[in-house]
């Protein structure tokens, strides 16, 4: 048993299948009494360059520990799937769990919106309080 | 003679202490890709030659997955 990583993209037309892709490929691991370590959904992201006219592509991140047969097995299940633009498989030296840096990157992309959503309240209050004195200030001035 | 300071180059791997340079750690991998997606010669950004190595590897890897250009011409 050794320990891969595996990135592959869909495309996007096929993103639906995502689902059931995952789940099969995990069936042929687990059968073959390997386990996934790590499972990530980086979901559809714009590509550097076009590949095979796509521009975009769904990609997933598998850590997985299998044994050679399975990833034969694996390698054949994306070759033969048309909705997979792209595999990469790298032997790795151990199980990596941790979050990966892009969906580290994502969730942080997702909370930014929400500290915006929440900063122009207080600020709204803050104008409200501040424009009295303002005009207090002016009128000051006039008289 | 014309003497001026350079600021002195430093290797961050070696700063930080990096284990293993991730492919998929982009903000880090685009500081060292020119605009036009060329890799940066270890002799410009000072890294230590183990972390080149490193670097090159998780460059085109992550070029390979899009993630990264290998030009700035792709059309």
């Amino acid at each position: 048993m050794r320990h891969y990583e595996i990135v592959f993209m869909v495309h996007p037309n096929q993103s639906e299948q995502v689902s059931s892709m995952v789940e099969r490929y995990t069936n042929v691991i687990t059968a073959a009494e390997g386990t996934v370590h790590r499972m990530e959904d980086w979901g559809r992201r714009q590509l550097a360059y076009p590949i095979n006219n796509a521009h975009k592509a769904h990609y997933i991140l598998m850590n997985i520990e299998c044994g050679q047969e399975t990833l034969d097995e694996l390698d054949n299940m994306f070759r033969y799937n048309d909705a997979v633009l792209r595999n990469m498989v790298i032997r790795r030296k151990a199980a990596i769990t941790d979050v990966s840096p892009i969906k580290a990157a994502e969730a942080r992309e997702e909370r930014r919106p929400r500290r915006e959503d929440t900063r122009p309240k207080p600020e709204a209050e803050t104008e409200e309080v501040a424009a009295p004195v303002a005009e207090e200030a002016t009128a000051a001035t006039a008289e | 003679m014309a003497r001026f300071f350079r600021r002195r180059k430093f290797c961050r791997f070696t700063a930080e202490g990096t284990i293993e340079i991730d492919y998929k750690d982009l903000e880090t991998l685009k500081g060292y890709v020119t605009e036009t997606g060329k890799i940066v010669p270890s002799r410009i950004t000072g890294t230590k030659a183990r972390y080149q190595r490193q670097l090159a590897t998780a460059i085109k890897r992550a070029r390979f997955i899009a993630l990264l250009p290998y030009t700035d011409n792709h059309q």
